[in-house]
């Protein structure tokens, strides 16, 4: 038995490699998921590790439950003389750090900062065992002095000694010594910029009312142990200040770091499933073109005695040689898809730290078991099939049998009808929740896919017929060969073609819906905006100094200005995300579409107005005239009167609008998110924003825009996501090319006889080859219409599930949609290259003399 | 005998496989001429090189030594694309089994060698062969519609609807029951005699080979004998005779 198996691998070593590359790709992916996540990972926790080498304690304010800007909380500095008077501590020292503040500029006035990764401002007391930061070379910065990291001083052109000119948040830019050049901890900085400065200039230069710190940092004096330390700070600890070992927060932030590295892991991980499934079918159908092909063998070991249970042991040790062979070499291949998932991101803006590749433990066991589950899952049927060959079809001449089509469509129905109830439930359903829709959605799509996939078999046929005319229009007669042999073996047509499908329907998915969101955008855009600039931070969207909105609103070129806050607060003691604007002048800058009461006037909302999103005042059961009671950060508390419901959140991006006035006062920051504001009557554009830019100018972090760049921005940023999603949706691409490439060259092997024939009358190789071509091109083309089609479904799925506030409209994408149709024909085109190639080399003799 | 009347012939072939010890010698300086409008059987055991001298002088394999020629034209002197052509163009097939595109209708396998060479068909032709195979009826048939006997009808009508300077038929009714296979010789032998073509034929069948005007017989690699339009039993005494009595047919080779 086993002899067999080896025999048939071996006889079969061609198709079996192509098939090995399919199940090797989709492994490649999982254990690249895993690699890359692990190492980050394991980076990120020897950063931190770093960071608090020497550090036993750490003192910092309890997090609020209430904390707009999601800012470290500042406490009096003075306790750091307390704490360092204490017996059990050696050294302490207390910090201020905040990022996207303050920027180096370059000689020619250019800000200097990373691509993707932010730039850190902080201080620093000199080098400390405490310290997180390592003197390379220079000295620590005192008074008008930084130090920056070496990166940052390449990037700018600096050296030790330069003056250089830095942006600070608030007022003019300010000259600085470069006193030195630091590293973080010992790993490097992993992209990000660092400009260190002490701690009194630290927070001159933030503007900082009085000593402020936001951490204490703290070493014990030899012998004490950390419990007796944490106790004795304890001591002289001020309410809402807590006292951390060091253990703590290194495994705080490795949380931290965790959560999102997970997530990160977890999609990259949805996409090798993705690639997977696709690879399913591709195995699939090898398996059973080669049990097909092997009909006359398998009667022949029956008819000497096999048991259609060994036939079928004899197919499945196939199948997992084939899986285990696939899984280990993909599991190597994971770290080269690391690599390359690394460079993706990479330039889709992202940056990630470098570091050694890791292959855990647990990455080997689950890629072994999904590479060898996948391969047993596809070959089950093929296997099932084989072992029910009769004795008889030894001695019987001629092919495979046609099987029944009604099992099929039975089988193929039943998956299919509950994908599109799942699809359709996910639309409509009575779902709470975008996440479930999409899941629905998600679960629908999977056996849509598998339902299409099975009863493709019943009109591709027809299909490729229908799609070989112009190929026989165009090149007679062997495209009427080619037309001919796509269309002749529907099921294996099909199954070639939904793995393809597959790819080009995801793809074809987020076209669509980058191209609604987009459109809804450029509505939102259209309706809701009436200002004339908008001043926002560039890397990320981070709030910053309301300062802003006052020197704006100071310009005689600048009409109306409002400065839009992002604040938490407690409404009716449940934590919410509120937008907090200037609303008696927010009506200029912005439409949010109130449909009831109003939020204008000379006051505005007030200090005791709020108004709500109509949803959430449906969910809420508030009307005009309720009250609600309203909780800020400081602990204020006041009642409020619902003065408007309004139903267009795009901008504002809440469900609550308050005014700022009655926020401000009680924030632990007062900064804003974005700035909108018109220009004053009669000013020329030109003009208008040029004295904007003079203002922010001052904030090196801060991007001036009107609608149509704000406009293109959003267009790029969108773009660019599209850009990591194909990217890693092209491995389904390639998996299904390779299924192409595979069945193709069965194909021709099966036909060997019908080839020889062809030569032997007058064919040239020339013809062949494009016979062979044309009939791939048929088939890819037959996969990539299904695939749109499905696509185009999904798309507008997708659309309907997700909620109306952030996409509303559906767009179809026409000129992609023709591009991807002509991508699936080249792959074809590609992928019928080698069989081509080898139909065409094969000896006219050989091929009469077959069998 | 002057090249103008033979269709194809063969001068000094050779045909060797393998170097060395292992040589094995198909064809040891075959000198044969086929004349123009005949009809010929070649005969030989397994092995005696029949096969390989078909193939070689049908431009399906290549010699070793010496030459092979249709009318004029040297075919050693052909590349792959040229002698692909002078297939389509020139030469007509006939194998045992598979002759036929399963994809294909009757009539489109019949055109098939033309469609391929883009040549205007000649229809009027076309359907007088097609009728004389006595497949009108069946044109728009595909082959796994059809008997193993139409098969090779259509097979033989591909064969003459290009009127080729030659047709070779590699074992014609090799798979075929023996009314059906005279039904295909008869017709064969009828486009010798009406149509003036030219064909030669690789049998093991005596019966078969009594349809030719001429048979040969091959034995390790040479011609051996040759009879002028002999019967079935003068054929099958040759044969005894060559062998030295014991069973000289095999299958082909």
């Amino acid at each position: 038995m086993l002899k067999l198996v080896r025999r048939g691998i071996v006889a079969n070593l061609g198709r079996l490699i192509l098939t090995l590359i399919s199940v090797t790709l989709g492994v490649a992916f999982v254990s690249g998921s895993f690699v890359l996540a692990d190492s980050l990972r394991a980076i990120f926790n020897q950063v931190s590790e770093d960071a608090f080498a020497g550090v036993d304690a750490q003192i910092q304010a309890v997090e609020p439950e209430l904390n707009s800007g999601q800012n470290l909380v500042r406490f009096d500095g003075s306790l750091v003389d307390e704490i360092a008077a204490l017996d059990e501590v050696e050294y302490a020292e207390g910090g201020l750090f905040v990022f996207e503040q303050t920027y180096t500029q370059d000689a020619d006035g250019e800000i200097v900062r990373p691509q993707g990764p932010p730039v850190f401002s902080g201080s620093w007391g000199g080098p400390s065992p405490a310290s997180a930061f390592t003197l390379l070379e220079g000295e620590a910065p005192v008074g008008q002095q930084i130090a920056v990291d070496e990166a940052q001083a390449t990037a700018g052109g600096f050296s030790i000694g330069d003056m250089i000119t830095v942006t600070i948040p608030i007022g003019e830019p300010e000259q600085f010594e470069l006193s030195g050049l630091i590293d973080f901890g010992e790993g490097g900085t992993g992209g990000a910029f660092f400009i260190l400065y002490d701690l009194p200039t630290m927070q001159r230069v933030l503007a900082i009312d009085g000593n402020l710190v936001d951490s204490i940092i703290v070493t014990a004096s030899p012998g004490t142990d950390t419990d007796d330390l944490l106790a004795a700070i304890q001591t002289k600890l001020p309410d809402g200040l807590e006292v951390l070992s060091s253990e703590e927060v290194i495994a705080d932030q490795q949380e931290q770091f965790g959560t999102i590295i997970d997530i990160f892991g977890n999609v990259l991980l949805g996409f090798a499933i993705v690639v997977l499934f696709v690879s399913i079918f591709i195995i699939y159908n090898t398996f059973a073109i080669l049990v097909g092909q092997r009909t006359k063998q398998l009667g022949l070991l029956r008819s000497i005695g096999a048991s259609g249970a060994q036939i079928r042991a004899m197919v499945l040790i196939e199948a997992v040689i084939i899986g285990v062979a696939a899984s280990i070499v993909g599991l190597f291949g994971g770290v080269g898809v690391a690599w390359l998932l690394k460079q993706l991101f990479s330039t889709g803006g992202g940056s990630f730290p470098d570091g050694p590749l890791r292959i855990l433990p647990r990455t080997i066991v689950v890629v072994v078991v999904v590479g060898l589950l996948v391969t047993l899952l596809s070959a089950i049927l093929p296997a099932i099939r084989a072992s029910r060959v009769s004795p008889l079809e030894a001695v019987r001449d001629g092919g495979q049998r046609e099987r029944s089509m009604r099992f099929r469509i039975l089988a193929g129905g039943a998956v299919l009808v509950p994908g599109l109830m799942a699809l359709l439930f996910g639309m409509f359903g009575d779902i709470e929740g975008t996440a479930p829709r999409l899941a629905s959605i998600g679960i629908g799509a999977a056996l849509t896919f598998l339902g299409v996939a099975m009863l493709s078999a019943l009109f591709a046929g027809q299909a490729a017929s229908v799609l070989g005319l112009p190929a026989e229009a165009v090149k007679g007669i062997t495209g009427r060969l080619a037309r001919d042999n796509a269309s002749r073996n529907p099921q294996r047509t099909a199954a070639t073609a939904t793995a393809l499908m597959i790819g080009l329907a995801l793809i074809t998915g987020v076209a669509v819906l980058t191209e609604s969101l987009l459109r809804t955008f450029d509505e939102v855009l259209e309706e809701s905006i009436t200002a004339d600039l908008f001043v926002f931070e560039e890397a990320q969207g981070l709030p910053f100094s309301s300062v802003v909105v006052d020197q704006l609103g100071a310009l005689p070129e600048v009409g109306e200005v409002t400065g839009f806050a992002p604040v938490e607060a407690k409404i009716d003691d449940n934590v919410e995300s509120l937008s907090a604007y200037d609303t008696e002048t927010g009506s200029s800058v912005v439409n949010i579409g109130v449909v009831d009461g109003a939020v204008e006037g000379p006051e505005g909302l007030g200090t005791d107005g709020i108004a709500v999103l109509a949803e959430k005042a449906e969910t809420l059961g508030l009307e005009i005239g309720d009250t609600v009671s309203i909780e800020l950060e400081d602990g204020f508390t006041t009642d409020l009167t619902v003065e408007a419901i309004y139903d267009e959140d795009t901008l504002v991006g809440a469900a609550f609008v308050v005014d700022r006035d009655l926020t401000s006062p009680h924030l632990n920051v007062d900064n804003v998110g974005f700035v909108g504001l018109t220009y004053a009557e009669g000013v020329d554009p030109e003009v208008g924003r040029a004295a904007v830019e003079q203002v922010t100018s001052n904030f090196a972090q801060l991007s001036v825009q009107d609608n149509t760049e704000f406009q293109q921005q959003t267009e790029d940023q969108v773009g660019q996501l599209q850009i990591v999603i194909n990217g890693l949706l092209v491995l389904c691409l390639v998996v299904a090319f390779f299924g192409i490439v595979n069945t193709m060259a069965l194909s021709i092997l099966e036909r060997i006889r019908e080839i020889g024939l062809l030569r032997a009358v007058g064919t040239t190789r020339r013809q062949l080859r494009t016979a062979v071509r044309w009939e791939a091109v048929i088939v890819a083309v037959f996969g990539s219409l299904l695939g749109i089609a499905m696509g185009l479904l999904l798309g507008w799925a997708a659309v309907v599930a997700i909620p109306d506030t952030f996409i509303s409209k559906v767009g179809i994408p026409w000129l992609s949609l023709v591009i991807y149709l002509l991508v699936g024909a080249v792959l074809g085109v590609i992928a019928a290259f080698f069989p081509a190639t080898r139909a065409a080399r094969m000896n006219v003799l050989d091929a009469i003399a077959y069998e | 005998m002057s090249t103008n009347e033979m269709a194809a012939e063969a001068k000094a072939a050779s045909k060797v496989y393998g170097h060395g010890e292992t040589a094995v010698h198909a064809l040891r300086g075959v000198d044969v001429g086929f004349e123009k409008g005949k009809f010929t059987a070649i005969m030989g055991p397994s092995g005696s090189g029949k096969s390989t001298l078909m193939h070689c002088m049908a431009g399906l394999d290549r010699l070793t030594g010496g030459e092979v020629f249709i009318g004029d034209t040297a075919l050693t002197t052909l590349n792959d694309k040229q002698l692909t052509e002078l297939r389509r163009n020139r030469v007509g097939f006939i194998f045992q089994a598979y002759n036929l595109v399963p994809t294909l209708n009757a009539r489109e396998n019949i055109t098939l060698p033309m469609d391929l060479g883009g040549r205007d068909i000649d229809t009027a032709w076309v359907d007088e062969v097609i009728s004389t195979v006595g497949l009108a009826d069946r044109v728009t048939h595909r082959p796994n519609e059809l008997s193993g006997g139409q098969q090779q009808r259509v097979a033989v009508a591909r064969a003459l609807a290009s009127k080729p300077e030659i047709v070779y038929g590699d074992e014609p009714t090799g798979n075929l029951d023996s009314r059906t296979s005279a039904e295909i010789l008869e017709f064969m032998r009828a486009a010798v005699d009406e149509l003036g073509q030219t064909i030669v034929m690789v049998t093991h069948d005596p019966r078969g080979a009594s349809y030719a005007d001429r048979v040969l017989f091959l034995a390790d690699g040479e011609i051996v004998h040759e009879l002028e339009s002999p019967d079935a039993d003068l054929i099958y005494d040759t044969i005894r005779n060559l062998g030295d009595g014991g069973p000289v047919l095999g299958d082909h080779d």
